[in-house]
């Protein structure tokens, strides 16, 4: 059997004029199908809305009241456990040199100071070195080249800004 | 500036008493939701505090041009979709059981017409029994199209789908829900008549 345009209507509740609903009617006498579609139609629109047993909102603010409680004691076990882990830890790296520290003290100085010594050593020859260079390099590279460096350059940071903006301008859903 | 936005803004400034004249507000068409959805009173009950929780947790989130009560369904009729989905193999049962497991209620002899109040409240039952056969979300489509009058893009807007997939989930579950009433109907009309022979 053809259900259309009938099974279109019914579906789509549709506002029917008198000539529709009188070739409506005719084809429900005869399609079980329809007339299902129909009266599920019907039931659905004479749905109730139930309202919850009274007192609802007093047991959302008892409710609310325990999930703060839960919430603070949550987060007064976790900040407990994260200092107590992390000192943990802490004196779990630190109790070898602490040790050291405290049977040979002068050897630690000493190993502490070649270090420091050592370092500042290695950054002096560093920034030696990078004078040098600054000071022979214009010599061998042509304006022109200097040019294309600094386009390059803005070109880039050209590139980052908009990439920022893109990204900063994408709209913000609003869901739970 | 409405009333509702005003308890809006002040309980997202930590208004406790704004937001409980929302839950005022919104009780009732939260609670019949997630009763549609879930079945029972009781986890109905529960997923309309727990909906509610989220939304005054969340509420910062709230995009004032959006109508407050469609992203609090929207919440509740995703929290019972996500319930419903982690419960697939529980019972659906709903009002008194015989023994042979078949649901009744008792008529409202205070009514004016029994008779007719009864035929009433059980086709109400035999819908609210037949949407437990459909999908968590088409039966959220269907919730909120026949019971809030919800357009087909406020159905999209809250379920995060697209209008059509909306109109064809809409059409997908009418169809499911006839397909149910038809096989009912056949079933009442063969214990109606049980000694008759095919023939006749």
């Amino acid at each position: 059997m053809n259900h259309q345009p009938f099974e279109e209507w019914l579906l789509n509740d549709k506002n029917l004029t008198p000539a529709e609903k009188r070739e409506l009617d005719l084809h429900l006498r005869t399609c079980v199908h329809c007339t299902a579609l129909s009266a599920t139609g019907l039931a659905l629109r004479s749905a109730n809305v139930l309202a919850p047993a009274p007192g609802f909102a007093v047991r959302f603010q008892h409710r609310l009241a325990a999930q703060r409680i839960a919430d603070r004691r949550r987060r007064l076990w976790g900040t407990i456990v994260l200092v107590l882990g992390g000192a943990a830890l802490l004196a779990w790296f630190v109790a070898p040199y602490l040790y050291a520290f405290i049977t040979s003290p002068v050897e630690w100085i000493t190993a502490t100071v070649g270090y420091f010594l050592f370092f500042a050593s290695q950054i002096g020859a560093l920034i030696e070195a990078a004078a040098v260079l600054f000071r022979i390099l214009p010599d061998f590279i042509p304006p022109y080249m200097w040019m294309v460096f600094v386009s390059a350059l803005a070109g880039l940071g050209l590139l980052w800004t908009i990439s920022i903006w893109q990204f900063s301008r994408a709209p913000q859903g609003v869901t739970a | 500036m409405n009333e509702e936005l005003t308890w809006v803004i002040q309980a997202q400034q930590g208004s406790d008493e704004a937001f409980t004249h929302l839950v005022e507000t919104y009780q009732t068409p939260v609670y019949n939701l997630c009763y549609r959805m879930l079945g029972e009173p009781d986890l109905a009950e529960d997923a309309a505090q727990e909906t509610f929780l989220r939304a005054f947790q969340h509420l910062h989130r709230y995009d004032q041009k959006r109508s407050f009560a469609t992203w609090l369904l929207s919440i509740a009729a995703h929290y019972c979709i996500d319930r419903l989905r982690r419960r697939k193999f529980s019972m659906f049962s709903m009002d008194t059981e015989d023994e042979d497991g078949n649901t009744f209620e008792l008529p409202d002899l205070d009514s004016p017409n029994p008779e007719v109040e009864s035929i009433k409240g059980q086709t109400r039952d035999r819908i609210h029994a037949m949407l437990k056969d459909l999908d968590a979300t088409d039966r959220a489509a269907i919730v909120m199209r026949y019971w809030y009058d919800y357009s087909e893009v406020e159905i999209a807007e809250s379920l995060r789908l697209t209008v059509s997939a909306v109109k064809s989930r809409l059409h997908r579950a009418r169809k499911e829900l006839a397909g149910l009433w038809q096989e009912e109907e056949t079933r009442a009309e063969a214990e109606r008549r049980p000694y008759e022979s095919p023939a006749f």
